[in-house]
């Protein structure tokens, strides 16, 4: 089955980007069932944070389930956090995660698109 | 005004792209160039919705966080797309608009419309959507004036009961202009009593063209960051456990744009009118048993039902809730030392290595966060940020020297590492506090004199670093967090009010009547027993018989009429323990409150004496309590959690 995502960097240098990604070209990778995206600032990752440097080499995962989203910190040095009501939340281990809602890895906000 | 172009206010979005190391231009740069052009467009409408641009500033630096000084990743200084897609928009508008080039309300209006940047985020999380700032960027005439050109002149007359503590500066009649718009005069009733911060809290009744009165409030004038906090945390937290009939916030904040002063209007829901007194100021009417009554009978059924009686288990190391009382940990004087083998003090923190220190010792600070920038002093407060609300200000350290017009800061930022040479330590500044207290005791000695019935007492100086390291198995609920008699009012009725929520938060339930039985002790009890050590060992001396009913009884009875308010909050606090009848998890709360106050400036010396003494005795009643295999309420919990230790 084809899956793809709409992504939009939400802050630095490349704020308002908008990244696409879809099974059918190859993007992301099957794994339990899930359909796995990986970000970081190394060159294979799906999503490649070239310009942050306080991203990790493989920060985190974003997982595609029957489920909905999901969000995976990879034991980031700087780790990974969910904006809510309130301040910032760190992410340990995978959580869940709300299309629309903004979460950063580094220094770098992002959002799934609608 | 002259009209503002886009060129300069790009030139200020540069250097504001070089403090935050970012090297690239965003939208958020963009904003936060309009937002330093004095009397500018944005400026003077973000403040008239109660908002300063320094704490807006910090707000969208605390979202993007700051780069890295070493690394540049790209050439040049590019724009980002979404600022390449708000400029865009802003030409169109420009266009439209028949000018020749764009200028500041077209890339204000271009970045409201285009929503979805990191600014109008920022300011719909502060309460301020953009299809408010829309709404009023149209109806705003061609040039919005300084807003305080607007307003028609306030008159500020001054009661007969107002004896200022503070002199009233051209800041305070700015603010009241400000927070009374629409009213022809005020009357500035009484100054209530002050709590450590600088603020000054004013009794105001506002009054009509027509010569009726209004309803009396209370207006509160701080240091704009701690007022905006405050609004914000009320918003949060605060406004939902409120009882019914209270003191409210119900307009916005008023801050002034010449300096970083603002101010807060409370206004009392009650059942009738009369202007309510602080508490300080009402026991004279009440006396002393009548205020004791009213503490616990009125005071703590009131507010205890959503705040202190809402308790659940709560254990912590002292330091968390209380390392944030004492002077800072360190003073340092900024130095750029990049040697790696100076001494570092990062989480978890080591005193011990931090006592070795002395003047002029260099030393790196790693992952601490700002916790406050003083811009004018270029100065700033670092703490630890991590824990809970009060465990985020423990371990204070104060970096003077910096230059921070080349190099941001910002609340909330974690600085990787900072290095500079030590100027002061806490150990020095308690030391310098007690001395201008002029000691009748060797203010170094393990030992100080006694109280009636104890022939000596330790010295909280020397046994205060013991007490930060204890586990307390207490209870946590929300708490007021200054409770002094100047925040407590009593109403018509004898109702009781509570203001300035500055530092309400989730907390050790204690902290509350440890902080209302200090100020209970510096301005009604005191005044009856004197100024000098031998008054307040007198007064300590009496309040510790008072625990032992067979020692109370022999007392001459006007001796301990002034002791009888502390003696009721003794009650609730017997109603507020965790363990019953276990009272260590309250004198370690009084030990630390207690020296925290003998520190105060804002405090009298006659109280701070006082404070002194009494955290001393509360020491005493803990070293009475430490023994071996008792079931005590806090341990120093070598075999369980060693590992916690630091």
């Amino acid at each position: 089955m084809e899956t793809s995502v709409d992504l939009m960097v939400m802050s630095g240098v490349e704020d308002g980007r908008m990244i696409s990604l879809s099974s059918a070209n190859g993007e992301g990778k099957q794994e339990d069932g899930a359909w796995v995206i990986r970000m970081g600032r190394r060159e294979d990752n799906d999503i490649w944070l070239r310009y942050d440097s306080f991203a990790s080499r493989y920060h985190a995962r974003l997982h595609c389930r029957e489920t909905g989203w999901w969000l995976e910190d990879c034991n980031s040095k700087n780790h990974t956090y969910i904006e809510t009501d309130e301040d910032d939340a760190m992410v340990s281990g995978t959580i869940p995660l709300q299309v629309g809602q903004l979460f950063r890895i580094g220094r770098t906000w992002f959002r799934i698109q609608v | 005004m002259a009209d503002v172009t886009l060129r300069d206010i790009l030139i200020n979005a540069r250097q504001e792209s070089f403090r935050m190391h970012h090297y690239f231009l965003g939208v958020e740069h963009l904003f936060i160039g309009m937002l330093e052009i004095q009397g500018g467009l944005t400026r003077s409408l973000i403040e008239s919705y109660g908002l300063t641009t320094e704490y807006v500033i910090d707000a969208i630096r605390r979202k993007t966080g700051k780069g890295t000084a070493t690394q540049r990743m790209f050439a040049g200084m590019p724009y980002t797309p979404r600022a390449d897609m708000v400029m865009s928009i802003a030409n169109d508008l420009s266009l439209e608009a028949k000018r020749s080039e764009i200028g500041e309300r077209e890339l204000f209006e271009a970045i409201l419309e285009e929503n979805d940047n990191i600014p109008v985020r920022v300011l719909a999380r502060l309460g301020l959507t953009s299809t408010a700032l829309r709404e009023a960027l149209t109806n705003s005439t061609a040039k919005i004036k300084n807003p305080a050109q607007l307003q028609p002149l306030l008159e500020v007359d001054f009661g007969a009961d107002f004896q200022p503590v503070t002199p009233f500066s051209d800041d305070h009649y700015f603010i009241l202009r400000r927070l009374f718009h629409g009213y022809s005069r005020v009357r500035v009733d009484r100054q209530l009593t002050g709590g450590y911060s600088a603020s000054s809290v004013l009794a105001v009744t506002p009054i009509n063209g027509d010569s009726t009165q209004d309803s009396p409030v209370v207006v509160k004038i701080d240091h704009a960051d701690t007022i905006l906090d405050e609004a914000q945390r009320y918003e949060a937290h605060v406004k939902s456990t409120l009882p019914p009939l209270t003191a409210r916030l119900e307009d916005k904040p008023a801050a002034s744009e010449t300096t970083d002063m603002a101010g807060l209007k409370y206004t009392f829901i009650a059942d009738s009118n009369g202007t309510p007194q602080d508490l300080s100021i009402a026991a004279a009417e009440m006396g002393y048993e009548g205020v004791g009554k009213w503490i616990k009978h009125e005071l703590y059924p009131t507010f205890g039902k959503t705040w202190w009686m809402q308790r659940r288990p709560y254990r912590f190391q002292v330091w968390t809730e209380y390392d944030w009382l004492l002077p800072p940990l360190l003073t340092l004087e900024y130095t750029a030392d990049n040697d790696a083998n100076i001494p570092t003090i990062k989480d978890p923190i080591r005193r011990d290595k931090i006592k070795a220190l002395e003047y002029g010792d260099p030393v790196a600070i790693e992952n601490f966060t700002v916790h406050r920038v003083h811009r004018d002093k270029n100065s700033m407060v670092l703490t630890i940020g991590r824990g809970s609300e009060a465990a985020k200000r423990a371990y204070k350290i104060e970096v003077r020297g910096l230059n921070l017009a080349q190099d941001a800061h910002f609340r909330g930022e974690v600085i990787e590492r900072l290095t500079g040479r030590v100027w002061k330590t806490r150990d020095e500044m308690l030391l310098m506090a007690l001395t201008e207290l002029v000691p009748d005791f060797d203010p170094h000695a393990l030992t100080i004199p006694g109280v009636a019935g104890i022939s000596s007492l330790p010295n909280p100086l020397s046994a205060y670093p013991d007490l930060l390291d204890r586990y307390v198995n207490g209870s946590l609920s929300k708490i007021h967090g200054d409770l002094h008699l100047g925040n407590i009012l009593v109403g018509h009725n004898h109702s009781a009010f509570l203001i300035d929520f500055a530092q309400t938060r989730s907390g050790h339930v204690l902290f509350d009547w440890a902080c209302l039985e200090i100020s209970l002790l510096d301005q009604i009890a005191m005044p009856e027993f004197g100024d000098d050590w031998a008054a307040a060992r007198q007064a300590i001396g009496i309040l510790a018989a008072t625990r032992h009913p067979s020692a109370a009884a022999v007392l001459p009875r006007d001796q301990i009429a002034p002791i009888l308010p502390i003696a009721a909050v003794r009650d609730v606090v017997n109603d507020c323990l965790t363990k019953d009848g276990d009272w260590s998890e309250y004198f370690i709360a009084v030990a630390l409150c207690g020296l925290r106050a003998a520190t105060w400036d804002t405090m009298s010396p006659r109280g701070r004496r006082a404070a002194f003494i009494l955290s001393a005795y509360a020491v005493h009643e803990l070293s009475q309590r430490q023994k071996p295999g008792s079931a005590d309420t806090f341990t120093n919990d070598d075999e369980t959690d060693a590992g916690d230790l630091v």
